[in-house]
């Protein structure tokens, strides 16, 4: 049986920042997370790492906590993040009063918002629409979930912290009022196992009611859901924001070689991650007042998440309720040493974790301080395993393969290439992820699906959204020592499937050609769909 | 300055599909280049994200076979260009000759401004060649390079004494009729008085730029492209068709200008824009085509330069040829002949070049034909060295039927 101090439910951006803090003052902890890390809201989110400019205005406190980690992950965490800026636009429909007290506010919060010519803003900005009035320069960036996620779970495991991905906890077993361990069940064999321990806390995001439930307990979560847009390609290399009190569809993030346009506000099942067209077209119609070119833009796809957001009053409903993050602490509700923490921001992982932690730590007289603010996530590779990658990776490969896969791993990639230079070949010619790479992250323990792979590398992320790169990943995959990857059809449906679902809401124009050609090789050529031969 | 047209760095329209990779002569002829869907739109997309040296660039000839077989209509050689124009303003280059080979009419001007230029740089080409100092310039020492002419069309043009008629024309006569075969331009005027039309130049012309577009040098060529624009437009207005006869410059007027630049006036004398035969076709279609034609028992080998291809006008010579009496053509129909404009002469490409063509060199040995016909410059040059034929413009061979 595994024994650990505590156990962490969630492998969301909530969850390994709790991790990667409570190894850090050396508390022993496992955190378990029922599929892969990122796959729920921490990766279904926008991508921006906030100024604070957004909340100025509103939630102050907010604001200034947004501004702060901001800093820190900038320097923590800047392989993850693309230090881009950000732009706040007002557009002839928005009020000249709220530019005012924003700019204002934004200066009590000691968020930088330097004022520049609508020229200036078009020179940095070309797509921008010509409607425009006024225009700040904001430190906003784009943060990429995925490689946070993993790149936070490394650091936490240089101090003896580990993460389990597909483990579901199906148990919180308490003796006397207190907690003594949870029941996980692996989700590929159904075995089930036990993990004892002192304190439990529940990460789990939009599903923290269904979680407090297996302890009895009952945790008021209403999960509100955001859909977003990718687009194929960068239409602005800032974030781009409306200057007006926030509202749907007001924000573009560039995102590596896409932009992202979001969000919506919908109430929701926590695991509603479906989008309708009718949304779409809604929010292209706001995003036009921004971009006017859109509707010549190509969508790549479409995503959602959800928000968890929490509200003590069970009638409170959508944007308005509370953003702010709550832990609770469930010894009110009659369980010692179980919490429930859930809402906040993905750019606040790291204070949500501080903060918790400190009374974590303080029940489990435990006296370390936090540290995780002033130690990178993961080192930086050096110059000289850099002019190695530039050597044998393809063109603009380097820096974005060091950038995702981390020192050692990125080593080894390059160590495959050096012994056999064909491992330089392209699998996903549009996100640029050589044959090395996807070697390397399937022969991890943690690696399951062609998604898997996906999450960790990009593959199937750009323009033809998966049509090339499936069969060459599942025929890479397809070797002796690669147990999981024997069910070759299974493997191209899970993949093409998820790449799919976010292309039904979106299926027209090149898109709809895209597809096509996807169809003809899956379903024609390969016959994926299993149809008879017609006599 | 910014390339503005922002349509033209538009990788959206790709859906990836492969077929010009298929297409793509260089990407036949060598493994190192990776292929028009990767250099055009797929890198299209990284590079507005992070910059990293990209050899890859200067592999593709901007023969433009990848346009014309792309299904989605991206510019893909037009987004190759303006990222090799992009890429040189923060990278050195790597060989001397780019810019030689892009400024050709500098060249051109400097040498018959010469007494005896022409002959001494004819001259010195060869001695030049024997003591490697072209290859020092990073000119394939094995390249036969196009030769000057002692006199320059436009001089040769003006002792011309033409017929006026209401049907009138300017001929952009472009570089490489300019300096180096006059003959052609002087064919022209022949073939074109014979059919009641009245040519006119422009002495104002500049290069059409379309060398510098090709070898990365997008701002200079937007200058030229500035220029020629505001003459072609008058002229258009002035009631005047436009003619040339070298497609890499008709391409470059009628279609590339627009892909590239946003000058006022473009599309409106682009749409009175014709090849040289093209326009003669066309007369033909209205019934006013001369075709009082002297016998011509020769056998002829036509190929169809790349540059004409993508101006989807059909193949306006093998319309009008085939009606000379006695005469025997044929069209190659193989594709590429590898030099596209000046890639061919630069010293790391040669031998690329010479592969990609060397399916037509074979083409042309094994027809027996007489003598190449071609509408380019260079392509006749290249079918030459490659295959020990002579090529003559498809103009010279109408001149020849009517007893010119
Ligand atoms: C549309 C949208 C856009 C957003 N944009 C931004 C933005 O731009 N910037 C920003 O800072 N924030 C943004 N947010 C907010 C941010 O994404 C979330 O606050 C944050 O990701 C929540 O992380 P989490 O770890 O709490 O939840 P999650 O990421 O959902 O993690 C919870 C995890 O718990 C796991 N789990 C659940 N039950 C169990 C179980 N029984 N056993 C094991 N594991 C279990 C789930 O599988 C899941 O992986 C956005 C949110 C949405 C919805
Ligand atoms: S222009 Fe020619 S050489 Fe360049 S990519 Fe296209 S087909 Fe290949
Ligand atoms: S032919 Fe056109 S659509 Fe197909 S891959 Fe090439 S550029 Fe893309
Ligand atoms: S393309 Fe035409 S004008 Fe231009 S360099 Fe050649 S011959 Fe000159």
């Amino acid at each position: 049986m595994l024994k650990t101090t505590v156990v962490v439910i969630g492998g969301g951006a909530t969850g390994v920042g709790i991790l990667r803090d409570l190894s850090m003052r050396g508390v022993d902890a496992i955190l378990v997370e029922r599929d892969d890390l990122g796959y729920w809201t921490s990766s279904r989110f926008h991508g921006l790492l906030h100024s604070g400019g957004r909340y100025a205005v509103k939630d102050k406190e907010a604001a200034k906590e947004c501004i702060q980690e901001n800093t820190i992950l900038r320097k923590i965490g800047r392989h993850c993040v693309e230090a881009t800026e950000s732009i706040f636009v007002r557009a002839p429909e928005d009020s000249e009063e709220f530019e005012q007290e924003w700019v204002k506010s934004c200066a009590e919060c000691g968020i930088s918002a330097v004022p520049i010519s609508m020229d200036e803003a078009f020179k940095l900005e070309p797509n921008l629409s010509r409607k425009l009035l006024s225009a700040y320069r904001c430190p906003g960036a784009a943060v990429d979930g995925f490689r946070l996620l993993w790149q936070t779970v490394a650091s936490a495991n240089k101090y003896g912290g580990k993460a389990m991905t597909y483990k579901e906890v199906i148990g919180i077993e308490t003796e006397n009022g207190t907690v003594v361990g949870v029941k996980i069940r692996d989700r590929w064999t159904g075995a089930e196992e036990k993990i004892s321990c002192d304190f439990v806390i529940s990460a789990s995001g939009s599903f923290a009611g269904e979680v407090a439930h297996l302890a009895g307990l009952s945790v008021n979560v209403k999960p509100s859901k955001g859909t977003l847009i990718a687009f194929n390609h960068r239409i602005c290399n800032r974030v781009v924001h409306r200057l007006h009190k926030s509202s749907d569809a007001d924000i573009f993030v560039p995102h590596g070689s896409i932009t992202i346009l979001g969000t919506s506000s919908i109430d929701s099942a926590p695991d509603d991650t479906s989008t309708e067209t009718a949304e779409v077209m809604a929010m292209m119609e706001i995003g036009k007042i921004t971009f006017e070119n859109i509707y010549d833009y190509r969508i790549l796809r479409v995503f959602a998440g959800t928000r968890p957001l929490y509200s003590a009053d069970p009638n409170a409903k959508g944007r308005s309720a509370s953003r702010g993050f709550v832990a609770l602490d469930h010894a009110h509700d009659g369980i010692n040493h179980f919490m429930s923490v859930c809402g906040g921001k993905f750019t606040t992982y790291r204070l949500m974790a501080e903060k918790v932690c400190d009374i974590v730590c303080e029940q489990l007289g435990v006296n370390a301080k936090c540290h995780t603010a002033e130690e990178n996530l993961v080192d930086d590779p050096s110059p000289d395993l850099i002019s190695r990658a530039k050597a044998v990776f393809p063109s603009y490969g380097a820096e974005l393969a060091s950038s995702r896969l981390g020192n050692e791993k990125l080593e080894r990639v390059i160590k495959r290439i050096e012994t056999q230079p064909e491992m330089k070949e392209l699998v996903c010619e549009c996100e640029n992820v050589t044959l090395a790479e996807i070697e390397e992250v399937a022969s991890e323990p943690t690696s399951h699906t062609v998604s898997d792979l996906r999450r960790r590398t990009r593959l199937g992320m750009g323009t033809c959204q998966g049509t090339f790169c499936a069969y060459r990943s599942v025929g890479a995959v397809n070797k002796e020592n690669m147990p999981w990857a024997k069910d070759s059809v299974y493997l191209f449906k899970e993949f093409l499937e998820t790449r799919w679902k976010g292309i039904r809401p979106v299926l027209w124009g090149n898109m709809l050609r895209d597809i096509e050609l996807t169809r003809a090789i899956y379903d024609a050529a390969l016959n994926l769909s299993g149809v008879e031969e017609i006599k | 300055m910014a390339i503005n047209k922002q349509h033209a760095i538009d990788p959206d329209k790709c859906t990836a599909c492969t077929i010009c990779i298929t297409a793509c002569p260089v990407t036949a002829a060598t493994r190192k280049f990776r292929g028009p869907k990767m250099t055009g739109p797929a890198l299209t997309r990284l590079r507005k994200l992070v910059s990293d040296d990209d050899p890859m660039l200067d592999y593709c000839s901007n023969c433009k076979t990848c346009d014309l077989v792309c299904p989605s209509g991206v510019p893909i050689s037009t987004l190759n260009m303006i990222a090799k124009n992009e890429y040189y303003k923060t990278h050195p280059r790597k060989s001397k000759a780019d810019d030689m080979l892009a400024h050709s009419e500098k060249m051109g001007k400097l040498i018959t401004a010469l007494p005896l230029g022409s002959t001494f740089a004819n001259l010195g080409m060869s001695v030049g060649k024997s003591f490697g100092v072209m290859g020092a310039m990073g000119i394939a020492q094995d390249a036969k390079m196009p030769s000057y002419a002692s006199e320059s069309f436009i001089s040769k043009f003006k002792k011309i004494k033409q017929t006026p008629y209401p049907r009138k024309v300017v001929f952009f006569s472009g570089c490489y009729i300019n300096y180096n075969q006059p003959e052609v331009g002087t064919d022209l005027v022949k073939v074109y008085q014979k059919n009641k039309i009245e040519v006119a130049i422009d002495e104002n012309f500049v290069c059409c730029g379309s060398p510098m577009v090709s070898g990365g040098y997008i701002d200079d060529a937007r200058v030229n492209a500035s220029k020629n624009t505001a003459l072609l437009k008058s002229w258009v207005d002035r009631g005047y068709d436009i003619v040339t006869a070298c497609t890499s410059c008709g391409l470059m007027l009628k279609q590339e200008y627009q892909e590239l630049f946003d000058f006022e006036g473009m599309a409106e004398y682009a749409a009175h824009m014709y090849d040289s035969i093209e326009y003669l076709a066309k007369l033909h279609d209205d019934g006013q085509f001369d075709t009082d034609f002297a016998n011509d028992n020769t056998k002829y080998i036509y190929h169809a330069p790349c540059h004409l291809k993508v101006q989807a006008i059909g193949r306006p010579s093998m319309e009008l040829l085939p009606m000379i009496p006695g005469i025997d053509i044929e069209e190659a129909d193989v594709g590429c002949c590898g030099i596209s404009g000046s890639y061919g002469f630069k010293a790391d490409k040669h031998e690329i070049a010479m592969k990609v063509g060397s399916k037509l060199f074979n083409r042309i040995k094994n027809s027996h034909a007489k003598l190449g016909v071609c509408e380019c410059g260079t392509c006749r040059l290249q079918m030459e060295n490659g295959s020990g034929v002579k090529a003559i413009h498809p103009l010279t061979v109408l001149r020849q039927a009517y007893g010119l």
